[in-house]
């Protein structure tokens, strides 16, 4: 039987759906109005994920590996990995000790003050859009602390051991964190005194930064390192961020560098947040 | 054919976007954005054999984009407007090759992937992608179209050895 084309009431039943479309479109762009949603549905999804995993494929694994003669080397190896990553994240605070906190009184005197127990936090990867992060602007990663905490982390940096990742931008059990590389983060930078904004470029492991070659007279090398200037009070300061990979002149003045990031979000799934003074 | 009913598409589409979540990290290396989630869509608009209530288009398009932590109203508008054009043009389909159809279909992803990039990746808005995509869908539509009579041609090649 051949279909009939739409009628002129369902033709406007159409044009009403794609108005309402393009409004709710609108609204989350503008407005960012249905992130709740978003969150609760990501929160809740992880939560399920686990559950059904504890509840079904876990006994299984357990039983699996009671009988092995394997288990306690397994459990050890995985006890021992665990060790590692942490330890690869302490290492990194403590080789940048004098960078995180100007020196050793410092930081025991702002973890007394903010009655910080850690310096930071093992966290877990528990959601990764990769598609995302490969083809869209935005970068986004959901993360979670191992240790149950209190604690609302809104505002704290993540780190894994090669440096800083990005920012916890809300806290609802899971964390959210945006990366650096996303169009909508910005991260105060500082070159040989200068300082600059660099902004998420979307691409993954590249952000950038303009700055006038009126105010910034030295001029700037590929290869060049760059760390982090401390300002906005959400980055500590002096961390490697990472390299200039290219320079391109907008106009006359202003001067376009691309950053290559040191870290790498794909690598491991061990991470650290610290805490936002 | 008749439309399979509501909890059926639902299970459907969350695969498919289960799957292009899978894929497509690996396929955006090359260049290509599949967008397994809007052809499925848009192969059950088809293959309907009544047209497709808009109301239900975009009920499904705020389900994608909840499940996809997309934008809402991105695939519910883009949804609307493709059962749209399928439903308008469903008795004109029948006058087409699979190749044009396919052909359509391959053009409708590169709508479809240029317009969700101009959202979600307007900075690095790439007609390469836009491109090459436009080909491989094609042929990925044209390759699930062949399929059965593929299948035709191998059984009866294995009946005349019975």
């Amino acid at each position: 039987m051949a279909r009939v084309a739409p009628s002129s009431s369902s033709k406007a039943l159409y044009f009403l759906c794609i108005l309402v479309g393009a409004i709710l479109l609108y609204v989350d762009i503008t407005y960012k109005s249905f992130d709740t949603i978003k969150n609760t549905y990501i929160s809740t999804t992880i939560s399920t994920k686990f559950l059904f995993k504890k509840i079904t494929i876990d006994p299984f694994i357990y039983l699996y590996e009671l009988s092995s003669s394997k288990s306690q080397l397994i459990n050890k190896n995985r006890n021992l990995q665990a060790a590692l990553d942490k330890s690869y994240l302490e290492n990194f605070i403590v080789s940048r000790g004098d960078k995180f906190f100007m020196d050793d009184e410092a930081m025991i005197a702002l973890m007394n003050k903010y009655e910080i127990d850690q310096i930071f936090h093992a966290s877990k990867i528990k959601l990764f859009d990769t598609t995302k992060y490969f083809c869209c602007d935005t970068h986004i990663m959901y993360i979670d602390v191992i240790s149950s905490s209190d604690i609302n982390f809104t505002g704290s940096a993540v780190i894994n051991s090669e440096g800083i990742l990005g920012q916890v931008i809300s806290d609802n059990g899971v964390k959210k964190v945006l990366l650096l590389t996303d169009t909508s983060h910005y991260i105060p930078l500082e070159i040989e005194g200068y300082f600059c904004n660099a902004k998420g470029s979307g691409r993954p492991g590249i952000i950038s930064c303009t700055y006038s070659s009126l105010i910034w007279t030295n001029p700037v090398s590929n290869g060049q390192k760059i760390y982090s200037s401390g300002l906005g009070g959400i980055y500590p300061r002096g961390i490697p961020i990472g390299y200039v990979q290219g320079i391109t002149n907008i106009d006359e003045t202003n001067i376009k560098i691309d950053i290559k990031l040191i870290t790498n979000p794909l690598k491991e799934s061990m991470l650290g947040i610290i805490e936002s003074q | 054919m008749k439309a399979p009913g509501i909890l059926k598409t639902i299970l459907l589409l969350f695969l498919a976007n289960y799957l292009e979540s899978i894929t497509a990290p690996a396929f955006i290396k090359i260049y290509v954005a599949l967008p397994l989630t809007f052809l499925v869509f848009s192969g059950l608009v088809y293959k309907s054999s009544k047209n497709i209530n808009p109301i239900y288009a975009f009920c499904l398009g705020i389900f994608v984009d909840l499940i996809s932590n997309s934008l809402f109203g991105l695939n519910a508008m883009l949804f609307c407007l493709f059962s749209y054009v399928i439903n308008s043009y469903s008795n004109t389909f029948k006058l087409f090759s699979y190749l044009q159809i396919c052909i359509f279909f391959g053009a409708a992803s590169m709508f479809f992937i240029g317009l969700s990039n101009l959202f979600l990746a307007i900075e690095n808005f790439s007609y390469l992608i836009l491109f090459v995509s436009f080909f491989i869908n094609s042929g990925f539509a044209l390759l699930i179209t062949m399929s059965p009579i593929y299948r035709l041609s191998i059984d009866r090649r294995l009946s005349e050895y019975d």
